[in-house]
C-alpha cells in the first residue's frame, strides 16, 4: 500500500466510529430524492454528503490532535495532504457507485426511463459538483483547519456548486449535451490537481 | 553524524511572531542514556522537541538525530516514539482500533507485544481513548511506542498530572526500555523528581537558551544551595546569587560551588537538590554571562553510574544569572 492509500485509509478509520452519522445522512437525501427524481439522486448526494464526509477527518483532527499523529508518523507531509484527496475520491466513488445502484433500482420500480445517456449525464453533473467543492474546501481545510473554516468550507463550495450547475444548466439546454461531457471530466481533474497544489502551498502558511 | 549520539542539537535557534523562542540551543544525549530536559512552563522544552522530531521548522544550527540530520528521511520516525502528556489518537477508538489505524505505518510493528504490553499496564483492549485516565493514555502511547519498535523515546511532560504511583510505574517502564543498551530517552518535565531515579543526564532550559547541561552528578555538584538570616546573604564580588529569595526569616540563593568559598562564613552552604536548582534559575534575573568552562569541544568520559564511555554533551552555553 502506498503512503497515499495508507493516508486514505488513516481517514476511514479516523471517521468509522462516526459511520452511523453519515449513514443516516446518506440515507435520508436517498429517501427525499428518490421519490422526486431518481436521476438528480447522485448529484445530490455529491453535493449535500461528500463535503461532510469529506471534511470529517478535518474535525476529529481538530478534536484529537491528529496533526500530530500525522507528523510522528513515518509518513511524508504530501502523502498527508494527497491522502484527503484520495479520500474524498474514495467517497465520491463509492457514493457514486451505491447511488447509481439505488437510482438504478428506483427507477425501474417507478418505470422511470433510465438512458445510459442520461446516467453518463447525472455521473459527469456529480463528479462536476465533487470536484469544484473538494478543489475549494480542502485547501481551506490544510489551511485552517477544521475549527477556523468549517462554514466556510462547506457553504462556499457549496453555493459556488449550486451556481455553477445552474450556470451548466441553461447552457446545456442550448449545447449539444455530448460536446460538454468530456471537457467536464477534464476540467474536474484540471481543479482538483490545481486544488492539490495549492494545497501544498497552503500547508506551508498553515494556522493550527 | 555521529553513530553513537542519540541526538544533537547544535546552536539551534528559531523564533515566533519575530521573537525567539529558541536561541543557540546546544545539548547532546549518546545512545542508552536518559536525558531530562528541565524547565518551568514556557521555557521552551515543547519548542525543543518540535524541532528535534522535525515537526517545526529551525532557522539556525543544526539537528543530528539518530544518526541523520533533521529534516531527514521520513523512515528516521520508525525508530522515534513519541509521548506527550495527552494522547493524539481518535478519542471514540477502542484501543484495537488504534492498532489497526498505525499497524500499516510501521514496519517493525509487532501486534502481539502491543497487547502484551496492553495487559502488562492494565488497559483493557476494549477500552475507547477518551476513557483513559491520563496516566492509562500515557502508558497507551508508550505502548504503541515500544509496539513499533522505537530506539529513541522522546517524553513531553507525560507525568504532569500524574499521581506519584504512576510516576513511579513509568520510571519502572522507562528502566526496561533502557535495558536494550541501543534505547535512549529525552524526558522533558518540570517535576524534578521523575529524573532522580531516572535521568542520567539533565540539561536545564529557560527562556529558549540552556543554562546548563551535563550528567546529572555534574549538575548537582556544579551548584550549591546557600542559606543565611535576613541580612547575612549578599552577593560578595565575584559571586553569583541565583534567584535569591528573601523571606522574613531567612535568604535563600543558588550559587555556582567555585563561588562558594566568596561567600562569608555565617551562611550554610549545602548541597542542592534537582527541585532547588530548577526553582533557583526559574526565578533568576535576566542578566546573562557566559559560564566558565563552557568554551572548548565536548569531551569523552566515562559515565558517573556506569562507566561506559560516551561522548559527553556539551557543558553549558551560557549561565543566566
Amino acid at each position: 500500500m502506498t503512503a497515499i492509500a495508507r493516508m486514505a485509509v488513516l481517514n476511514l478509520r479516523t471517521v468509522a466510529p462516526y459511520r452511523n452519522q453519515g449513514l443516516v445522512l446518506f440515507g435520508l437525501i436517498a429517501l427525499i430524492f428518490a421519490e422526486k427524481s431518481p436521476v438528480a439522486l447522485v448529484p445530490a448526494l455529491v453535493l449535500l454528503v461528500i463535503p461532510q464526509i469529506a471534511a470529517y477527518p478535518f474535525l476529529v483532527a481538530d478534536k484529537a490532535d491528529l496533526e500530530t499523529l500525522y507528523a510522528v508518523l513515518p509518513l511524508p507531509r504530501r502523502s498527508v495532504l494527497y491522502g484527503h484527496y484520495a479520500w474524498a475520491m474514495a467517497n465520491f466513488l463509492a457514493t457514486a457507485t451505491a447511488g447509481t445502484a439505488l437510482a438504478l433500482l428506483i427507477a425501474r420500480a417507478q418505470a422511470v426511463p433510465f438512458s445510459g445517456r442520461t446516467l453518463v449525464t447525472m455521473l459527469t453533473l456529480s463528479w462536476a459538483i465533487f470536484a469544484i467543492n473538494v478543489a475549494i474546501q480542502l485547501p481551506l481545510l490544510i489551511r485552517f483547519g477544521y475549527t477556523r473554516i468549517s462554514i466556510l468550507a462547506t457553504t462556499m463550495p457549496l453555493a459556488l456548486v449550486i451556481l455553477t450547475v445552474l450556470q451548466l444548466h441553461l447552457h446545456l439546454t442550448i449545447t449539444p449535451i455530448q460536446i460538454w461531457l468530456p471537457l467536464l471530466w477534464v476540467a474536474g481533474v484540471a481543479a482538483i490537481m490545481t486544488s492539490a497544489a495549492v494545497a501544498i502551498t497552503a500547508d506551508q502558511r498553515r494556522v493550527h | 553524524m555521529s553513530s553513537d549520539l542519540a541526538f544533537a542539537l547544535r546552536g539551534v535557534g528559531t523564533t515566533v511572531g519575530g521573537n525567539f523562542a529558541l536561541r543557540d540551543v546546544s545539548f547532546e544525549l549518546p545512545t542508552g542514556y536518559v536525558m531530562g530536559l528541565i524547565g518551568a512552563n514556557g521555557a521552551g522544552k515543547t519548542t525543543t522537541i518540535r524541532c528535534l522530531l522535525g515537526m517545526r521548522a529551525f532557522e539556525t544550527g543544526e539537528i543530528e538525530l539518530l544518526g541523520h540530520r533533521v529534516p531527514g528521511p521520513v523512515i528516521l520516525r520508525q525508530d522515534v516514539g513519541v509521548v506527550l502528556d495527552h494522547t493524539y489518537l481518535v478519542g471514540d477508538w477502542r484501543l484495537a482500533d488504534a492498532e489497526r489505524a498505525l499497524r500499516p505505518f510501521y514496519d517493525r510493528w509487532d501486534g502481539v507485544r502491543y497487547r502484551q504490553l496492553l495487559d502488562e499496564f492494565g488497559l483493557d483492549l476494549r477500552a475507547r481513548v477518551k476513557d483513559l485516565s491520563r496516566g492509562m493514555a500515557v502508558k497507551l502511547m508508550i505502548a504503541v511506542a515500544l509496539s513499533h519498535q522505537a530506539r529513541l523515546l522522546v517524553f513531553d511532560e507525560p507525568t504532569s498530572g500524574l499521581d506519584p504511583a504512576t510516576r513511579d510505574e513509568l520510571a519502572g517502564i522507562i528502566g526496561d526500555f533502557l535495558l536494550d543498551e541501543g534505547h535512549s530517552v529525552l524526558f522533558s518535565t518540570h517535576i524534578t523528581s521523575d529524573l532522580d531515579r531516572i535521568g542520567d543526564y539533565l540539561t536545564l532550559i529557560h527562556e529558549g537558551r540552556i543554562v546548563r547541561t551535563g550528567t546529572k552528578d555534574e549538575i548537582l555538584e556544579a551548584y550549591r544551595v546557600v542559606r543565611g538570616g535576613p541580612d547575612t546573604l549578599s552577593e560578595p564580588a565575584g559571586a553569583h546569587l541565583i534567584g535569591l529569595r528573601r523571606t522574613p526569616t531567612g535568604t535563600q540563593a543558588l550559587v555556582r560551588t567555585e563561588e562558594t568559598g566568596l561567600l562569608g562564613g555565617d551562611v550554610l552552604v549545602e548541597a542542592p537538590t534537582l527541585e532547588e536548582i530548577a526553582v533557583h534559575i526559574a526565578a533568576r534575573a535576566t542578566r546573562r554571562e557566559p559560564h566558565p568552562g563552557t568554551s572548548g569541544s565536548p569531551g569523552r568520559k566515562p559515565h558517573p553510574d556506569t562507566g561506559r564511555h560516551a561522548s559527553h554533551p556539551s557543558m553549558s552555553a551560557e549561565e543566566t544569572v
